[in-house]
């Protein structure tokens, strides 16, 4: 739809200084050709640049920091104006006591841990990938991790936000209280649109407490045991914050399995929780580590798909794990990748690279898992994968129904955005 | 009344005992819990199954007709009232629980169940439903799902819309749209969190699919006394901060305390006091004492003059008698109760209620506090009775600057009520046009012919070209012609 002059048009909004081109910008994506990436400092250069798009008829791409725009075909793989809130991260409000906070949309994780820290308090969000971006490319993505069994998923913590619809109105939807239910919850509608629907500006959230222990159990062993000690701790009643199920290499040495199960509360109960726990499993773990160390694990774990070629999504209830994990496997020996499962929430990761000669085979075993796995109610996403692959398996099943393609024509009427529904 | 050709084909479709037209019956669905708001329904249809509700839905609007969703009525702002004969769909035979999925710890029900026998079904399993609203033995979950209702443990726990994870919906064009379920990974778009405090706007939900948890093993219950009540204000804000999180923190004010123990509900907090905060710990018995000693050392510093320990279920259940009662006993002691629902940023709490308190006095008005401390959601119930005209008068005036005060700290108009009708001419006091227009674009995403629930949540004159405004037909017609708004909504006892 755009003309070649039409980006210019847009671009020449900001001083060169925060316009990238060629393969500056290209380099920025993440190796996607665009046309060019824009970083506004404040919302009215948002609405300034999506209003001229508009007028234009420019495809715009709103990003955070770029860490995962190629990510489920939502985008297409070309083209479009990246803008950016990168630079939108300003900290508007942060009152502890309160355990609310409001921020620019560009303002980056770590940034935002360093300044929770001090206060004893966190952003409980370990949705995959949200540690490598920015505050409002996460609430985008709207994803959840393992710990959203205890804390809730990102769109059960986001209170209120700003947004340029894709049409160049401003909203200022929510609020900065915890409980509120004055009109329709737009706040959710956005939260998880991946850039569908507008650009983010501002996000508020609630935050919480660190609790004051945190301890992770490490249950070795081949996979049947460790599919047996991941039930015992899907069933169990004890106060468990998260648990994940890694398998690594091909699944036949016995050694290849780790359950790794977090626990957050007081002292006393967390020793209390794990002590019971082994009990339960009737083993002890082969390791626990406590505190900063436990911390520092799991932060490193939210970035485990890193470049991975192919990262594969399985999902469905928890007690349909044999179905999910014996496609995940498949997947995972087709392309020498790792396995890590959410044993509470029943989403099952791979990642892996694809044979140079294997890529139609894959594509048929991700169809089939596809099929199996919605068969019992789940669902099946590419969340990265070579486009010979995903053209062909597709990277989600489905389509939005009327309500969505309703919903995307009234915030973005011109289609001005590139991101698709997801 | 309605036409008889559209008694016929509800009664077709509902079949023996699904279609009510019978004045004196109708008086019973003239209104929710705010009394304020009265209208008799044209009609009221009682489905049983999701094909029914489509039948109910197609019939009625093919006759031109407004539809009310209707759960068991206990609302707080008038959602349910039928506005210009409008038919009311109930829910009270919709009222099975089609399943509970203990290894998955979900349930799904019809959404006339009500909010206390899900948890009920669920305990023999281990597990509870967490949102508990203080209605719960009377509400449906029908009606939580379209309030997106809170309750007392939502502190810990979070509000009705965390544990929604699947809808089966009823649209206004009779259509059946099925939204996530199976769990909450459903891709695209969170429509099941765009329905969730829709107020009955967007559609009929027949089928919920929720989220259970286990019963938690141990529960520690508190009650501090207060002579004033801006210092309990301040140990939930000290307590938060502290790093703890309590499953359930309440306060109930002097006013309220003296009316529950002059009434037939005396729990035996003392009279004098001008606050008593309620809080609740839950979890592993491990813990669970230190955990409940900081707390009371919090309620002591800052100016407890006694802290009182539950020391069994029976002591457990006297302290919350109070908090629990208060509604029923302040509904003894004036003809007319309002009941506010803003909630303010918890830091903000003791200024607030120092707030509330002037306001209250200058306009020679008994307000009463009761309310979800720990989330800064406020409660002011003014007491009044409504045939002395000043006094009326200055209840709305006291109203009015409550809300705006609660508004200027940061905090929000309703909490967990919602906006219904009662609220609706306050939407503007926190949204501008901007959003107050694109509200109304998502509600007609849902309802493009304005059938469901009309004259509720957004205020007609912000809707641009919403039918009724020129050529239009249905509610919003009749409603701009004439629904008397009373001057303050008024409560009758619960
Ligand atoms: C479909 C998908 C699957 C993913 N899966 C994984 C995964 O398996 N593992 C992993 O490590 N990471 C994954 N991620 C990435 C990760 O969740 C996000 O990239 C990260 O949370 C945010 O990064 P960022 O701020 O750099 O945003 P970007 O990478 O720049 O953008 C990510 C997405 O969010 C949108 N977006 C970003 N900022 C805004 C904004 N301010 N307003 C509106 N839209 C915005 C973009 O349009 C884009 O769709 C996935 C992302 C997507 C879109
Ligand atoms: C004493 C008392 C205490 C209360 N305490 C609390 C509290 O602690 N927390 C709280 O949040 N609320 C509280 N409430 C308010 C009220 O109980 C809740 O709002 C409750 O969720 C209403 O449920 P209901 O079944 O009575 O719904 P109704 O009053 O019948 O209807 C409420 C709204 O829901 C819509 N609706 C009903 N069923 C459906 C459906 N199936 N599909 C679509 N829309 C539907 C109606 O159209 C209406 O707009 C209290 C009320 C009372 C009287």
């Amino acid at each position: 739809m755009s003309t070649a002059t039409a980006p210019a048009a847009v671009a020449q909004l900001l001083p060169g200084n925060r316009v990238l081109t060629g393969a500056a910008a290209s380099e920025w994506s993440g190796g996607r050709a665009v046309e060019a990436v824009l970083f506004p400092t404040d919302t009215d250069e948002v609405r300034a640049l999506v209003r001229e798009a508009n007028e234009t008829g420019t495809d715009l791409l709103p990003a955070g920091n770029g860490s995962w725009l190629d990510a489920g075909g939502w985008t297409g793989v070309r083209g479009g104006v990246v803008v950016s809130t990168a630079r939108l991260d300003t900290l508007f409000h942060y009152e502890p006591a309160d355990l609310t906070l409001t921020a620019g949309a560009g303002l980056g994780w770590r940034k935002l841990a360093a300044v929770l820290e001090p206060n004893g308090q966190w952003l409980p969000w370990d949705a995959p990938g949200a540690a490598a971006g920015t505050l409002g490319g996460a609430v985008a993505c709207g994803g959840s991790g393992p710990l959203s069994a205890r804390y809730g998923a990102i769109r059960d913590n986001v209170l209120g936000l700003e947004v340029v619809t894709g049409d160049g109105r401003l909203l200022r939807i929510g609020g900065r209280v915890v409980k509120n239910v004055a009109g329709y919850d737009l706040v959710r509608l956005f939260t998880g649109s991946r850039g569908s629907l507008g650009v983010i500006t501002r996000v508020s959230v609630r935050l919480f407490p660190r609790p004051e222990a945190d301890m992770t159990m490490v249950f070795e062993g081949g996979v049947e045991r460790g599919l047996e000690v991941a039930r015992a701790v899907r069933t169990t009643s004890l106060p468990v914050a998260a648990a994940e199920m890694d398998i690594r290499g091909g699944g036949a040495s016995g050694r290849e399995t780790r359950v790794v199960v977090r626990v957050l509360g007081s002292r006393e109960e967390a020793e209390e929780v794990c002590s019971r726990l082994a009990a339960e499993i009737g083993a002890a773990p082969a390791g626990t580590m406590r505190g900063g160390e436990s911390d520092v694990f799991h932060r490193r774990r939210s970035v485990w798909e890193e470049r991975s070629p192919v990262v594969v999504r399985l999902a469905a209830l928890p007690d349909q794990v044999a179905v999910t994990m014996r496609w995940a496997r498949e997947v995972a020996r087709r392309t020498r990748g790792e396995i890590a499962a959410d044993v509470l929430g029943g989403v099952v990761r791979v990642k892996g690279s694809p044979a140079d000669d294997g890529t139609a085979e894959l594509a048929a075993v991700l169809m089939r898992a596809r099929r199996d796995v919605e068969a019992v109610g789940g669902t099946m996403t590419l969340s990265r994968a070579p486009q010979a692959v995903a053209a062909t398996a597709g990277w989600a099943g489905g389509g939005g129904g009327a309500l969505v393609q309703r919903i995307k024509s009234l915030f973005d009427p011109g289609s001005v955005l590139l991101s698709r529904c997801p | 009344m309605i036409p008889d050709t559209l008694t016929r084909s509800l009664a077709e479709i509902c079949g023996p005992g699904g279609v009510i037209v019978d004045e004196d019956r109708l008086l019973v669905y003239e209104s929710d819990a705010l009394t304020a708001y009265r209208h008799r329904p044209g009609a009221v249809v009682l489905p049983r199954t999701t094909a029914e509700v489509q039948g109910a839905v197609t019939a009625i609007a093919r006759h031109g007709l407004p539809i009310v969703p209707r759960g068991a009525g206990t609302g707080l702002s008038g959602g349910a009232v039928a506005l210009d004969g409008a038919v009311v769909v109930g829910t009270a035979r919709m009222n099975r629980i089609l399943e509970i999925d203990a290894a998955n710890r979900r349930a799904v029900l019809q959404p006339g169940v009500i909010n206390a026998e899900l948890s009920a079904a669920a305990r023999p399993h281990g597990l509870y439903y967490a949102p508990d609203p203080s209605s719960q033995t009377a509400c449906t979950i029908g009606g939580n799902v379209a309030e997106n209702s809170g309750g007392p443990h939502c502190l810990k726990y979070g509000v009705t819309s965390r544990y929604v994870t699947g809808l089966t919906v009823v649209l206004p064009d009779g259509s059946v749209a099925k939204l996530g379920g199976r769990g909450r990974e459903a891709p695209g778009y969170d429509l099941v969190g765009l329905f969730v405090g829709s107020e009955g706007c967007f559609g009929i939900a027949t089928e919920i699919e929720v989220g259970l948890l286990p019963l938690p093993e141990g529960v520690r219950t508190l009650l501090g006394i207060f002579d004033r009540i801006e210092d309990a204000g301040r140990a939930v804000s000290d307590i938060v901060s502290a790093g703890l999180l309590p499953a359930a923190m309440e306060i109930i004010d002097g006013p309220t305390i003296r009316a529950v123990e002059d009434s037939v509900f005396a729990a035996g907090y003392p009279t004098d006091a001008e606050a008593a905060l309620v809080i609740e710990f839950d979890g592993l018995e491990a813990g669970l004492d230190g955990e409940t000693a900081r707390a009371a050392e919090f309620c002591r510093r800052a100016g407890a003059r006694e802290v009182r320990r539950a020391r069994d279920e029976a002591e457990r259940m006297a302290l919350w008698k109070g908090r629990k009662k208060a509604f029923g006993a302040m509904g003894r002691i004036a003809p007319d109760l309002l009941v506010q629902d803003a909630t303010v940023p918890r830091t903000t709490l003791p200024a607030i209620l120092k707030g509330i308190s002037e306001i209250g006095k200058r306009y020679d008005l008994v307000v009463a506090n009761v309310f979800h401390a720990g989330d800064g959601n406020l409660h002011p119930n003014i007491l009044f009775d409504r045939r002395d005209e000043d006094e009326l008068e200055r209840v709305e005036r006291a109203s009015k600057e409550i809300m705006q005060l609660c508004v200027d700290s940061g905090g929000t108009i309703t909490g967990e009520h919602g906006v219904g009708l009662d609220k609706k001419h306050h939407m503007p006091l926190i949204y501008g046009a901007a959003e107050l227009d694109a509200m109304w674009g998502v509600r007609r995403v849902f309802d493009p012919s304005g059938v469901m629930n009309p004259g509720k949540v957004l205020p007609e004159e912000t809707a641009p070209g919403w039918p009724g405004h020129g050529e239009g037909r249905g509610a919003a017609e009749g409603e701009g012609a004439g629904v008397a708004e009373p001057a303050v909504a008024a409560m009758a006892p619960p």
